[in-house]
């Protein structure tokens, strides 16, 4: 994986710049830092009046051509998800972050191999985005979570990770680099995928892994963090240990069969791999901040 | 969306596979009403979920006395929590082996999944031992199919190279997650019937599967959560519906995990709830349908808000849920709002302006201090 897409400077276009969430996300992005470079509006019926100074274009080959951007931030309805990612591959865009909730699965396993087949890099779909805090986010991460530190995080949940994330930030424990993963169950970057990524990163010190029942990405996670000898402490929560088996509980990969994906083999397989797993919010932010927090650095130094 | 048997074996009888003909009695029914098949039978308790066999809620039976005695044995009950919606009252098979197929959605690979096996049967997907598997891509399905098919044993593989090809363009076609049919029936003069079926349709396919959304019209009480996701565009499920605490939250991750914590502590949540804050548009639709649904339940005590606005206005949030609460004014309990992120301020003074009996709260743990206090009567009644 390509680290320099993960750079506060990447250029980035919006896909489906021109809708509600769109409009208001691409001025919140800009004021962060973001370079926010272009939008596309690829129905043959929408405005292309630039929306503040950002120019809108009818498609992502036009808006690359014009404006050289690498990434691309996918907020279109869920059924048109597939046609924005052949959009966006085909006009050379190389890494996709894709907020959308609800993209029907079996779309997933041709947009994810497309994404493979040319080499690009996709977060989502159903992520709020990623950012490198104090720099640039490319989503909907809220600002009042985001603060610069020491921690990665990798997310199947956005709200989950702001309630942790914001706790340990008030704790003077920050985010080095935040990708929220989505909680699909066929996606872009898994939990395993990202491990190099964060390895690599200097400003990484340690890694925040939220987790949740269901799928496999956990025990993936755990049998790579073993295999590339990850030196970095890991922290993790996993929601849903009391989810009932059968029912999605709104993230679609958050669905158990029989004993695939439950708490019980992710924990296992975590705590084996030197992860330190926790159950509740308070018990996760105690041991992090204890282990980051700045006075705790004094002292141990 | 876990169909339950009957509905399955509706949906492949419709694209022509063999089932045995059966017909469904709903719980609580009037089985001298139904039109049983003559001669043996199956009784199979219609619930989504599996285990059934070993539970004891598929049983034969050999005359209707034996159907109503069974019946009345399993009626009521629930079975791994789940309850028993009904029965399916089926022609028994004589068969000479049984076989199994599945395919599944495989998130690791982005690949289907395909396990076949000329062993049907309890514990198949432990005791792999003939069993062939490999992984596709949709397009490669009927070639990968074929190829895994030729492995087998005869007469496995003549029964599947039939069956799975045609079970394979079913999967694709209502977009299942799970297609798994355990057994296969392989009858002794080379035909085949499907035993039983798993299907599980992807929630997020069901706009455009017009045969899953009539389904879902017609037994809205069987599959609850897909009918009010469907009609509401969002996620709630009961988790518990003698719960005290409502929760009208946003976000899976951090709802899940709040019903696990509450759990750990002794107390009783009614409901997962990811009402996407975000998506409102300035219609208070989604919020009158949950408290809707919690005033339904009479033993709630309380209702959290918990919303960390990510893409969510705070004020436009707030506004929403003082004209809600007007439209559902049975919701009297107190209302403990943990509200952080855009235009909390602008929130707080619509809230404080609201007669609502609200109490609005930045901090997640004093919130949840708030509602845990409230049900131990210590809260302090607003309004």
């Amino acid at each position: 994986m390509d680290s320099t897409l993960f750079d506060p400077a990447v250029p980035v276009i919006i896909q489906g710049i021109t809708g509600r969430a769109g409009r208001t996300h691409a001025q919140l992005m800009q004021r962060y830092g973001t370079r926010v470079v272009g939008g596309v509006a690829a129905s043959a019926t929408a405005s292309r009046e630039p929306i503040g100074s950002i120019p809108v274009f009818a498609s992502c080959a036009d808006a690359v051509a014009a404006t050289k951007a690498r990434a691309s931030l996918l907020m279109v309805p869920p059924l048109d998800v597939l046609g924005a990612v052949e959009d966006a591959l085909a006009g050379g865009v190389e890494l996709l972050v894709c907020i959308t909730e609800g993209v029907p699965v079996h779309d997933a396993l041709s947009i994810v191999r497309l994404v493979r087949q040319r080499g690009a890099v996709m977060v989502g779909p159903s992520t709020p985005g990623i950012a490198v805090p104090g720099r640039m986010k490319i989503g909907f991460l809220p600002d009042a979570a985001l603060t610069p530190g020491p921690l990665g995080v990798m997310s199947k949940s956005g709200t989950l990770s702001y309630e942790v994330c914001y706790r340990l930030a008030q704790r003077g424990v920050g985010q080095s680099l935040w990708i929220g993963s989505g909680g699909d169950p066929v996606k872009g970057a898994r939990f395993a995928d990202l491990v190099p990524l964060f390895q690599s990163h200097a400003e990484t010190q340690a890694l925040l892994v939220i987790g949740e029942i269901g799928g496999t990405e956990e025990e993936e996670l755990a049998e790579v963090l073993v295999r590339a000898r990850f030196t970095k402490p890991v922290f993790a929560l996993l929601a849903g240990t009391t989810a009932p088996e059968g029912v999605t509980m709104g993230h679609a990969g958050a669905l158990i069969h029989g004993t695939r994906g439950t708490a019980a083999s992710k924990v296992a397989a975590l705590g084996k791999a030197g992860v330190r797993v926790h159950a509740t919010m308070h018990d996760i932010v105690e041991d992090a901040a204890r282990m980051l927090a700045p006075a705790a650095r004094v002292t141990l130094s | 969306m876990f169909l339950i048997e009957h509905h399955g074996k509706e949906l492949l009888a419709a694209h022509g596979i063999p089932v045995p003909s059966g017909v469904f009695v709903p719980a609580g029914g009037d089985i001298g009403a139904a039109r049983t098949p003559d001669g043996p039978v199956m009784v199979k308790a219609q619930v989504a979920a599996g285990g059934r066999g070993k539970a004891g809620a598929v049983q034969a039976a050999s005359s209707p006395d034996d159907v109503a005695r069974i019946i009345a044995g399993l009626d009521g009950r629930a079975l791994n929590g789940k309850p028993i919606h009904g029965f399916r009252i089926e022609q028994r098979v004589s068969f000479a082996h049984e076989a199994y197929v599945s395919l599944s959605v495989d998130g690791e690979a982005a690949r289907i999944r395909i396990l076949v096996s000329p062993e049907g049967g309890v514990d198949v997907e432990e005791n792999q031992g003939r069993a062939r598997s490999a992984l596709a891509l949709p397009d490669q399905l009927p070639d990968v199919v074929k190829e895994l098919c030729a492995e087998l044993p005869s007469p496995a593989r003549e029964a599947l190279n039939d069956a799975v090809p045609r079970l394979a363009d079913i999967f694709l076609q209502h977009e299942a997650t799970l297609l798994e049919v355990n057994p296969l029936f392989l009858l002794a003069d080379g035909n085949w019937v499907v035993g039983d079926v798993k299907l599980v349709i992807d929630d997020n396919a069901i706009v455009r599967q017009p045969a899953i959304q009539t389904l879902l019209e017609r037994h809205p009480d069987i599959y609850p959560e897909s009918a009010r996701k469907l009609v509401h565009g969002f996620d709630y499920v009961e988790v518990d519906a003698q719960g005290e605490i409502g929760l009208i939250t946003t976000g899976a991750g951090l709802s899940m995990q709040l019903i696990d914590e509450l759990k750990a502590q002794g107390r009783r949540p009614l409901n997962f709830c990811d009402i996407r804050s975000g998506q409102f548009r300035g219609d208070p639709a989604r919020l009158i349908a949950v408290m809707q649904w919690i005033v339904a339940r009479p033993g709630v005590k309380v209702v959290l808000v918990n919303i960390f606005a990510g893409i969510t206005d705070l004020a436009e949030f707030a506004r929403l849920l003082v004209q809600a609460a007007g439209q559902v004014p049975e919701l009297r309990v107190p209302i403990v709002a943990r509200l952080i992120g855009r235009n909390l301020d602008e929130a707080r003074q619509i809230l404080g302006a609201s007669d609502l009996a609200v109490t609005l709260e930045p901090d997640l743990d004093h919130a949840i201090g708030l509602v845990l206090a409230t049900l131990d009567g210590k809260g302090e009644h607003r309004g």
